[in-house]
């Protein structure tokens, strides 16, 4: 399986060069072109992954974290999530640039091979920012009421939280 | 939340407040580069996949399955939903929250309440269907991981989990109000 997941990439980029040449398109200029988009992505995402990494280290500081950590911990723990993932776990919904930030705390704390790392990594591929997403997609729109879909994803969200642990444990 | 903090540590510890946050915009700065990296591959390759025409065949092929899942017969709203969902498959979630807006815009039928396409497709982005967790793999591969890619396989069950039993519910829910539309 390890194997697999190794040369899957690898063979994924061969696919699209080679797919690229037969059909004549002319592949530095296109991917110098996507490479470009890279710089203002992240210059617009910088205020937002500042912003929430200063507010969880002022979290952090004052104790907070601690102290709902340790209130919440009972009942994650209850669900198999791991005391050391509840701070990605609460605050997923609110940041995806930030959860990137806290990730890579975790990498640093546990190392980027350890059980919790690789839950935290799972939790991150199978969620998303659901309040910034639900505002974001619907700023065009004039939809005011979203009726059942928060309460919705949020629950999928947690769920594949639990799901998330127990995979891990077994790959 | 930022204001609490900051409340609670004027007692506890006032020193050391501009310290930890220069300290942890620094750190996003930091990741920031990385991020812009690993962004500068992927979106290369993503580049190459829509000039040489990949990602229409993509969204060709998902167009089937949108039809079903959204209900939704226009093509250009089809086309709009596909690209959204092949770059979260891609892993990209920033890179398709365009396409999900322009999508959505497409969706709204102005009478200011989600229909049953909006909410499918807000649940669906929120379990983000992503069969290559790439800048996940990428940040590892920085944060010296000796398999980086080795969480593909766990994240694309749970992903599969979550996404289906998002999709169970939205429709689940829809046809109870279906029904009780009728009753009433």
């Amino acid at each position: 399986m390890n194997n697999l997941n190794a040369i899957l990439l690898p063979i994924i980029f061969l696919s699209v060069f080679v797919y690229c040449i037969i059909k004549k398109v002319n592949t530095y200029d296109n991917f110098v072109k996507g490479a470009k988009g890279a710089i203002s992505l992240v210059v617009e995402i910088f205020p937002y992954i500042a912003s929430i990494l200063i507010a969880v280290a002022l979290l952090r500081l004052s104790g907070i974290t601690a102290f709902l950590t340790k209130m919440f911990s009972p009942f994650f723990n209850l669900l198999g999530i791991p005391t050391e993932l509840c701070e990605l776990v609460m605050l997923r919904p609110f940041t995806g640039s930030g959860g990137y930030g806290i990730l890579e705390n975790i990498f640093k704390t546990y190392g980027a091979d350890s059980y919790i790392s690789r839950c935290a990594c799972v939790i991150m591929g199978c969620s998303e920012t659901i309040f910034y997403v639900a505002t974001i997609y619907i700023s065009k729109t004039k939809v005011k009421r979203l009726l059942y879909a928060i309460p919705v994803a949020l629950f999928c969200s947690f769920v594949g939280t639990i799901v998330a642990c127990l995979v891990c444990k077994v790959f | 939340m930022m204001l609490s903090s900051i409340l609670v540590l004027l007692i506890t510890n006032p020193a050391g407040i501009l310290t930890e946050m220069i300290s942890a915009s620094t750190k996003a700065l930091n990741l920031c580069l990385q991020l812009c990296a690993i962004y500068a591959v992927w979106l290369g390759i993503l580049q190459l996949v829509d000039a040489s025409g990949l990602s229409e065949k993509l969204a060709k092929l998902l167009r089937p399955f949108i039809k079903w899942l959204f209900r939704v017969d226009d093509v250009e709203t089809q086309k709009a939903i596909a690209l959204n969902l092949s770059a979260n498959i891609l892993g990209l979630g920033n890179a398709a929250t365009p396409m999900g807006i322009n999508a959505m815009q497409k969706l709204d039928d102005g009478t200011g309440t989600a229909n049953f396409a909006m909410i499918m497709l807000i649940v669906v982005n929120a379990t983000s269907i992503q069969l290559l967790p790439t800048t996940i793999i990428g940040l590892r591969t920085s944060a010296g991981s000796t398999n980086p890619a080795d969480i593909i396989f766990p994240t694309l069950i749970t992903t599969f989990i979550t996404t289906a039993l998002g999709i169970v519910l939205v429709k689940a829910i829809d046809k109870i109000k279906e029904r009780k539309n009728e009753q009433s």
